[in-house]
């Protein structure tokens, strides 16, 4: 009887860690499930406002579609695959970023601004690409040698926005959502002197 | 059912349960939204440019601006932060304190040409208007940031960029796919993302190059038609790497929170520690081991060459504003998209220098070394559709051999990673859609 029994609970076990174990294996962190939709209609907002936002989801995740992000300095949803929003991990990806950072609106035709809270998970409706053809009401186009501080590159792929311009090496430092295992934050590029990215604006900054 | 049966089927029925049970209450646990804790309301950040590079007897305006920490996830105005530049000229033996401004956005405060005619060391203490303070070099008067006096220098017209037409390459090293196998290197791409291929290479002593491939976790030697992959520990996206005269192989780990990792030439790990500040570019070796280019104060932090490695603060205490070479001298790069000024110093003394003008925008300074008893530079030359590279041979006398390499940046590398000075040979990390190679230059010759 004892080894039956004992016999039966091994293959039971088994059969339930693989079972239940395989699509668990599978599981994220499930950091979306605290986000929200909080968001406030505001004005005027102005390129520094802009900038001190963005600068809040700097060491935070980096999440293709995702759009929410909690402020600790800490990417809470390592390693995630990429190009999968089902693992609703922690950060925007580098269009929601720059949508959610311009305080931009989801109504394309309206150009005014809108507070997206940290926490709200919205990725709006731009690509990278959009934003480098200054799709929009918000969103123009402009020459790489006249952008300032809080207006954008934009490569078909990818989008940064200008943190600070010029360093000693005549770099930018951009602040983007750059990838998965980059996560969020600041780094020194050379995307103004790249063919492959153009300038973007997003409009009517109050200064 | 047949006796002999039941207490296997109970037991196999009991250990589903137990299995299933113990798995659904870690998952569960495990994906359970946390309680969100929001930021601390922290200084924020000090953004400055250093000037580096001055006309002597000419004021010098130091600019800076500040990125408010949150006090709230809320609309809310940006704060009014205020300070205080502290500025001591070559010579004297105390700092004097000169007030910021406002000016058109940023607060400056000019530095009088008095002390610019000698050179003069400077930090700045602000306050960002919520009672929050922080300096810039984080260390202060103990290891403050400097600005060399200019007073004799060799200006270079690097003329107009003349896209297309570029130099072959006299070798290509590598070759190689992009993958994960044995015969390739890591490409890190998707939709809404950068394309980033490997950050970084150094040509090691023995010849081998040395590339981080820090999309794979690991390190890829090239030697004689043979690649060698060592696994290393890498957990940021991109990075740099350097490769020291014994052999050494330092990694800078541009995560979150940088680190700088260094490997025995067989990949094991020698040591590890965190960087003092949050954001870096650029790994190099100087005399006394590996130094590191850090943001926001663009100094040279070293981080020292053996066991145990130097902590964040001895980082910061030992910061320099150049970047030390061989012979006690340094090198100093500051440019602007309409000039680039280079000079080797020594001390507060500036051995050599040069400015350099164009018709065309200048980018990013990707090289400046000592080369001969002048300097070899690589700068990028752009316009708004366009891009090049020029290298440049700098003498004495002026220029003495330049031309025009195609960036090849179809995936990106650390920003200025893409180029590697060896003896007369010049390297260069290209990219393409099918992999990466690396390309290498002869220098010397005529213009």
């Amino acid at each position: 009887m004892r080894r039956g029994l004992a016999t039966g609970l091994l293959a039971g076990l088994v059969l339930g860690l693989l079972v239940i174990g395989t699509p668990a294996g599978a599981y994220h962190t499930h950091f979306q499930y605290g986000c929200n939709d909080t968001f406030y209609n505001h004005d005027p907002v102005t390129r520094a406002d802009a900038r001190d936002y963005a600068y809040i989801a700097a060491a935070e995740g980096y999440q293709w579609a995702g759009g929410c992000w909690n402020g600790n300095n800490v990417d809470d949803s390592p390693g995630d695959p990429v190009e999968d929003p089902h693992t609703l991990g922690e950060g925007g990806d580098c269009s929601g970023f720059t949508f959610k950072s311009w305080w931009e609106r989801a109504e394309t035709g309206d150009p005014w601004f809108r507070y997206h809270a940290w926490m709200q998970n919205v990725h709006g409706p731009y690509s990278a690409a959009d934003f480098k053809a200054g799709v929009g009401a918000a969103n123009v186009t402009v020459a790489k040698a006249s952008t300032t501080y809080m207006d954008a590159f934009a490569a078909s792929n990818h989008i940064g926005m200008i943190y600070w311009a010029n360093t000693s090496f005549n770099q930018d430092r951009i602040i983007e959502a750059k990838c998965e295992a980059c996560g969020t934050g600041t780094w020194p590029r050379t995307y103004r002197g790249n063919p492959d990215y153009s300038g973007v604006r997003r409009l009517y900054w109050a200064g | 059912m047949k006796k002999k049966w039941r207490w296997p089927l109970a037991g196999f029925v009991l250990g589903a349960l137990v299995g299933a049970t113990v798995l659904t209450v870690n998952v569960v646990g495990a994906s359970a939204p946390e309680p969100v804790p929001m930021r601390a309301g922290g200084f924020g950040e000090i953004l400055h440019t250093p000037a580096l590079l001055a006309r002597a007897h000419k004021p010098v305006e130091l600019s800076y601006d500040v990125v408010c920490g949150a006090l709230k996830d809320a609309p809310g105005s940006h704060c009014a932060p205020s300070g205080s530049v502290f500025v001591r000229p070559v010579g004297a033996s105390t700092f004097v304190r000169l007030p910021l401004h406002e000016d058109d956005g940023l607060l400056s405060a000019v530095v009088p040409a008095a002390a610019v005619s000698v050179g003069f060391d400077y930090y700045v203490v602000m306050d960002n208007g919520r009672r929050r303070t922080a300096r810039l070099p984080a260390a202060g008067a103990e290891a403050p940031q400097h600005v060399w006096a200019l007073r004799d220098w060799t200006t270079v017209d690097v003329g107009a960029a003349r896209f297309g037409r570029t130099r072959t390459p006299s070798a290509v090293v590598g070759g190689i796919s992009w993958g994960r196998g044995d015969a390739a290197v890591g490409l890190d791409s998707g939709r809404e993302q950068s394309r980033i291929g490997p950050s970084a290479f150094d040509v090691a002593p023995d010849g081998s190059v040395v590339l981080l491939d820090q999309v794979n976790h690991r390190l890829t030697a090239l030697r004689g038609g043979r690649t060698v992959h060592v696994p290393i520990e890498f957990s940021g996206g991109e990075g740099d790497l350097a490769v020291g005269a014994d052999g050494t192989v330092y990694v800078l780990d541009a995560a979150t929170r940088p680190m700088v990792r260094a490997f025995t030439p067989a990949g094991s790990s020698i040591a590890a520690t965190p960087l003092a500040e949050k954001t870096a570019d650029m790994i190099r070796v100087g005399p006394s081991g590996p130094l590191v280019h850090s943001y926001p104060s663009e100094m040279w932090l070293p981080t020292g060459a053996g066991r145990p490695p130097f902590v964040p603060g001895r980082q910061l205490a030992s910061a320099q504003p150049f970047r030390s070479v061989a012979d006690g001298d340094g090198v100093v790069v500051r440019a602007s998209p309409s000039e680039v000024k280079l000079a080797l110093v020594h001390g507060d003394r500036v051995v050599r220098a040069w400015l350099l003008h164009g018709e065309s925008s200048f980018g990013e300074v990707q090289l400046a070394e000592p080369y001969g008893d002048g300097m070899l530079a690589v700068v990028r030359l752009w316009d708004e559709h366009h891009a090049e590279f020029r290298v440049l041979r700098l003498g004495p006398e002026g220029l003495l051999e330049s031309f025009d390499v195609t960036p090849a940046e179809w995936a990106e590398s650390g920003s200025l990673s893409r180029f590697r000075l060896r003896g007369n040979a010049l390297y260069q990390l290209r990219s393409g859609p099918s992999g990466v190679e690396i390309a290498k230059f002869q220098i010397g010759g005529t213009t």
